[in-house]
């Protein structure tokens, strides 16, 4: 399936602002079952400088500088991308991935090859998630058991989370603890996402988080909106011997060609979508646009 | 032989002493030393001690303790007897350490590069990146310099076999330096004779190699670069020691706010407008420098300056995540990592310790924790600090709990017990636990150690921990020669005056704030002292001062305080809960004097004062301290004291008044006009001019009958301290057009208005963005309207009325013309220079509808 994707992100100012340092995490990379044909970036005000770099992690990280002073900052990204996720589909239902067990994974992780090693980095805590209470790790070993299956434990960790949590926006914000999400059974995506990352690590196994969009489809017989669709996150588990595979707690899913990949990292913080600072004295109300059109 | 008296007790129980065997008996490398400190006496030694102590006070070297209930800036410690070592063993110290600094820089280089000691399975993935100074951002960094790692500092101590060990490596933003020279500065100077004879290594030429690699760092190898200092802010710890090597290297001292980023290079704000910085000496952490990529709280960095190291546009030292190999989980792994970079053994023993990530290791770790020292591998603070021995059996398991949840982010240490060195303390010699700090500068071909550093020993015989903020004291740390060397003979060194040229241009607009303000506050609490005075003076002829005056005058004057201090309400009207402070004008006089907590009083002026002058503190001389110090002390001793009489107070604002003086005439003659005096006298005339406009509105404004009118106006002059001149350029009766003429419109009266406008006129003039041929600066043209105004004024004018009213119009309204005409002024300057008016701000970072 082949997408056009345009994103748009604009902070409005309420006082103008003299200057601006930003960082975007809006390049869709190249993974598994997904390529990029075309991107562009286009910044108002026009930048001073714009820089793209490869992160740690191997997303596409774009720095720039706004000079020029300013009331209105907009940046706005078009992608052109190839999913063939869903071929991979059948195979996690596979015994490579389904037949491996708890204990099987966490005696796999003692190996020290390249990519065991490369995926061991996503056990250990994160920025947004340091330690945390009993809470997260007795809610794991709900589904986690020595010798069950990984994968089939991962798909209820899954449900359960897309049951017991409410979709609720505006309750939580970046800076809400995963206690206190874990708690109240409330938040958006990238809650859920990392409370599964959180369980998972408790557990001992890696998980990281999937930063991207997700195309949404209108009712049966209706038009779709421009501008509907929107930015997502979701989770990958490392299933040791077998690889990652994506789940989307938010829509109790695996994704197929609907979820398009932007970026990846230990959690939200290694790959928010547009950051910034900015030198001005007023407030700033934010708008984001996402849309996405399928070509094929 | 000795007289070893005063030694009695010397040893309660025998561990390793650096000076004596168990036998008592002096060890070889230390008998000089011990025969001259024997020569001393002990009359001697503590009168030498307190020539140290006295010395260290005079030069300001203090040591900030946290949450330190006696306030900040604590006197640094420094004991009379130096910790000494025989240059044989030191050689095999500096050897070890040049060896430890080449392979930490080593394993920085990996980690930050190919993190081949993670895939080849040298270090555990964990202990790096578990470790929170392991920064991602920095990751591929490709740096100018050979070396990564600049500066790097190790606790040293000696282990039980007898040998140095290193306990601890520093690598972030290692402190201690500049307390090292200051010490060696002054004992050099306390105990002349004894260095002199005992061929103690100089260094001189360390520092050279300091200020060398600064220089060398610069990354397009200019000449004279720029290099500057990056300071927290006065309230760390080590502010003192930011401030000494910034004057010692002659390098400008800047906080975050000083330096910003643009078109990809960083620039220092400065009078002139912007400059730009080619090294950055830090000392702020890592994560606090850039709050776009690292700490987004962070107010103590420069937003996007991780991006212009990234370009190599500029070299911050040591590398912003070095923090990353501050790093006891490395500890266990060194001995590995020096075979497989070098192939090489250690050739300084560390302590033992042990990573809990490992298995076997967690284990030992776990039966025997109260024989242990637990660290975090990425805290090394205080707090997360545990030593076994002290903790019950529910830390314990609690400590077990945490150790078994994330295992990786422990380290379990032995138990060392540091060997001791002699103390004077309580008038005798006493062993005290030691630590050595010693220092490595990466060099062209290596490694240059200091010969020496700073020792640091425990507070009491018994304490195991040493530590600055629990109070410990320091030592000189001197390595002997047997014959003097070139090195020894070599005197100080002195940075070249021509990397230092800095002048008014060039100032860090923070540091121009400072010295403005601190001309301001200085001047505010010259003038409320003076006026407060003279009011208590007049309560002083009072029977009751606790009740409601009847004399208008001292209504007046009352509301004169309020207005003039702005302690509304005050004497203006009743507070919100319906009592009126007239009612009681004693009691809001002792607030006005003593509450620190409300603003405009001259408790919370003088607190103002001293913050102020404080992070100038690099500017000062010993002599400023001092009187400094005195006020201080003047004030302090004040708070303590019961007596409130009225006659106390008069008292010690006297103290007050005449110490303040002499700091203003030592301000003039310290502080150089290309350092910023300009700013300061910019700042006071400013004040002064402002509380002189306030005075006459409270006092002349209004007509009263003729008695009040004329003591009112007696009161002024003496608030003024121009009584005397006025009767003598008078000699008359007091009247208001003489006084208006003297205070306002004298030109060449130095405390009248038009002579203190007159002079920001020409002050102003010198700062940079004057010009003044063609067209004025904004701040240029308030002062010359506010001038012109008054020279346009005359004073029989200024007296009048109209009929039946009591209010002097045309007074008044120039008053408030000329009062906001300052305000402007100030205004103007402030933006123009020191441009705090862009806050930074935090993005809000985007919200996820699904």
């Amino acid at each position: 399936m082949i997408f056009n994707i345009t994103h748009t992100t604009q902070y409005e100012y309420n006082a103008p602002v003299s200057y601006c340092h930003n960082i975007a995490t809006l390049r869709p990379r190249i993974s598994k079952g997904q390529e990029l044909l075309d991107y562009k970036i286009d910044i108002s005000p026009e930048p001073s400088e714009l820089s793209e770099r490869i992160d740690f992690f191997g997303n596409y990280i774009t720095r720039f500088s706004i000079q020029t002073r300013h009331t209105v900052l907009k940046v706005e990204t078009k992608s052109k991308v190839v999913r063939d996720y869903a071929r991979y589909h059948e195979s996690f239902y596979t015994d490579a991935c389904k037949g491996v067990s708890l204990i099987g994974a966490l005696e796999a992780l003692k190996n020290n090859d390249t990519e065991v090693l490369e995926a061991k980095q996503f056990v250990l805590e994160s920025i947004f998630i340091r330690r945390t209470d009993d809470a997260i790790k007795k809610y794991a070993e709900i589904s986690f058991k020595g010798n069950r299956s990984v994968f089939d434990a991962t798909y209820e960790l899954m449900q359960r989370i897309y049951t017991d949590f409410d979709f609720v926006s505006g309750f939580t914000s970046i800076s809400t603890p995963i206690d206190e999400v874990m708690k109240e059974k409330k938040g958006v995506c990238q809650d859920f996402a990392q409370i599964a990352i959180a369980c998972i690590r408790s557990i001992g196994l890696p998980a990281r988080y999937v930063s991207g969009y997700i195309e949404t489809l209108p009712p049966e017989g209706e038009e779709k909106l421009v501008g509907a669709d929107a930015s997502h996150a979701w989770f990958s588990i490392y299933i040791p011997t077998f690889g990652w595979v994506d789940f989307d707690p938010t829509n109790n899913q695996i994704p197929l060609d609907q979820h398009i990949v932007v970026g990846w990292g230990r959690d939200y913080y290694d790959v928010p979508p547009l950051k910034g600072v900015v030198y001005g004295s007023g407030k700033s109300k934010l708008k984001v646009a996402v849309d996405i059109a399928r070509l094929e | 032989m000795i007289s070893t008296a005063w030694l009695n007790n010397y040893f309660t129980d025998y561990k390793y002493d650096e000076m004596f065997t168990p036998e008592m008996e002096v060890k070889s490398h230390w008998k000089k030393l011990f025969t001259s400190l024997n020569d001393l006496g002990q009359e001697g030694l503590k009168s030498r001690q307190k020539d140290i102590d006295w010395l260290l006070g005079e030069n300001g070297v203090t040591y900030n303790v946290y949450n330190d209930p006696k306030g900040l800036h604590r006197p640094w410690n420094l004991n009379v007897v130096p910790f000494i070592l025989h240059e044989s063993e030191w050689k095999v110290v500096e050897d070890g350490l040049k060896q430890r600094a080449e392979l930490l820089n080593l394993v920085l280089k990996d980690v930050y590069g190919e993190r081949k000691l993670i895939k080849d399975g040298i270090v555990p993935h964990e202990v790096i990146y578990g470790h929170r100074g392991f920064l991602r951002q920095c990751s591929g960094i490709k740096y100018t310099t050979d070396k990564l790692l600049a500066m790097y500092a190790a606790d040293i101590s000696r282990g039980s076999d007898g040998r140095l060990w290193v306990v601890n490596d520093r690598t972030e933003a290692p402190s201690g330096m500049g307390y090292t020279s200051e010490n060696r500065s002054t004992t050099s100077r306390i105990l002349p004779e004894m260095f002199a004879k005992m061929n103690v290594k100089r260094l001189s030429s360390f520092f050279q190699d300091f200020n060398q690699m600064l220089v060398d760092a610069s990354p397009e190898n200019k000449e004279n670069p720029n290099i500057v200092i990056l300071t927290p802010g006065s309230h760390n710890e080590t502010y003192f020691e930011h401030a000494y090597l910034a004057s010692f290297l002659g390098y400008p001292l800047v906080q975050g706010n000083d330096l910003v980023v643009r078109d990809g290079f960083l620039w220092m704000k400065s009078l002139q407008g912007l400059k730009q910085v080619d090294v950055v000496l830090r000392r702020v952490d890592d994560v606090y420098v850039d709050p776009l990529e690292l700490r987004e709280d962070s107010h103590l960095g420069v937003a996007g300056l991780l991006d212009v190291v990234r370009r190599n546009n500029v070299a911050v030292i040591n590398p912003v995540g070095s923090g990353v190999i501050e790093n006891p989980g490395l500890i266990p792994f060194m001995p590995a990592i020096a075979k497989y970079f070098l192939n090489e053994e250690l050739i300084i023993p560390q302590i033992a310790s042990w990573w809990c990530g490992q298995e076997k290791e967690r284990n030992y770790v776990l039966n025997n924790l109260s024989n242990l020292v637990i660290k975090r591998i990425d805290r090394t603070n205080r707090e997360s600090i545990h030593f076994g021995d002290f903790l019950n059996s529910e830390e314990i398991e609690k400590l077990k709990t945490e150790i078994n949840e994330r295992p990786y982010r422990f380290v379990a240490q032995e138990k060392i017990s540091f060997s001791t060195a002699p103390n004077l303390a309580n008038g005798k010699f006493e062993p005290r636990n030691m630590v050595a700090r010693a220092f490595s500068i990466a060099t062209k071909d290596g490694y240059s150690v200091m010969p020496g550093g700073l020792v640091r020993v425990a507070p009491d015989r018994d304490t195991l921990r040493v530590s600055n903020q629990r109070g410990g004291t320091s030592k000189d740390f001197w390595i002997l020669e047997d014959k003097p060397s070139e090195e020894t003979k070599t005197q100080y060194w002195h940075p070249k005056a021509s990397v230092s040229a800095s002048g008014l241009n060039d100032l860090p607009s923070l540091t121009a704030e400072n010295l403005y303000w601190a001309g301001r506050y200085v001047g505010r609490t010259l003038v409320n002292a003076r006026f407060l005075r003279m009011v208590l003076r007049q309560m002083a002829l009072m029977q009751n001062n606790t009740k409601k005056p009847d004399s208008v005058k001292l209504q007046v004057l009352f509301k004169a305080v309020t207005e003039l201090t702005g302690t509304y309400p005050g004497f203006a009207k009743k507070n919100s809960k319906g009592t009126y402070a007239m009612d009681n004008p004693y009691k809001e006089m002792l607030s006005v004097i003593l509450d620190k907590n409300r603003v405009g009083s001259l408790a919370n002026t003088i607190n103002m004062f001293s913050n102020s002058y404080y992070s100038i503190r690099n500017l000062w001389s010993s002599d400023m301290w001092r009187v400094f110090e005195n006020i201080q002390k003047t004030w302090r001793n004040f708070e303590e004291d019961t007596d409130r009489s009225i006659n106390k107070i008069i008292k010690v604002l006297n103290q007050l008044i005449t110490r303040l003086i002499a700091f203003m005439g030592l301000i003039e003659e310290s502080i150089m006009v290309q350092q910023g005096l300009l700013l300061y006298f910019i700042g006071l005339q400013l004040e002064q001019s402002t509380l002189t406009i306030t005075k006459c509105k409270s006092l002349l404004t209004l007509k009263y009958e003729e008695q009040v009118e004329y003591d009112l106006l007696e009161y002024l002059l003496t608030s003024q301290e121009s009584l005397n001149i006025y009767r003598y350029s008078y000699r008359s009766y007091i009247q208001i057009e003489h006084v208006l003429d003297l205070i306002m419109l004298d030109l060449e009266y130095p405390r009248s208005l038009t002579f203190m406008l007159n002079r920001i006129q020409k002050d102003i003039a010198k700062l940079p963005h004057s010009k003044g041929i063609n067209h004025l600066t904004d701040y240029q043209k308030f002062v010359f309207e506010a001038f012109s105004k008054l020279r346009l004024a005359n004073s029989i004018d200024l007296n009048g009325t109209n009929e039946n009213d009591i209010l002097r119009k045309k007074l008044d309204i120039l008053l408030e013309e000329l009062s906001n005409l300052l305000f402007k002024t100030s205004q103007s300057i402030s933006t123009t220079y020191f441009d705090h008016t862009y806050k930074q701000n935090q993005l809000v970072t985007q919200s996820f509808p699904i």
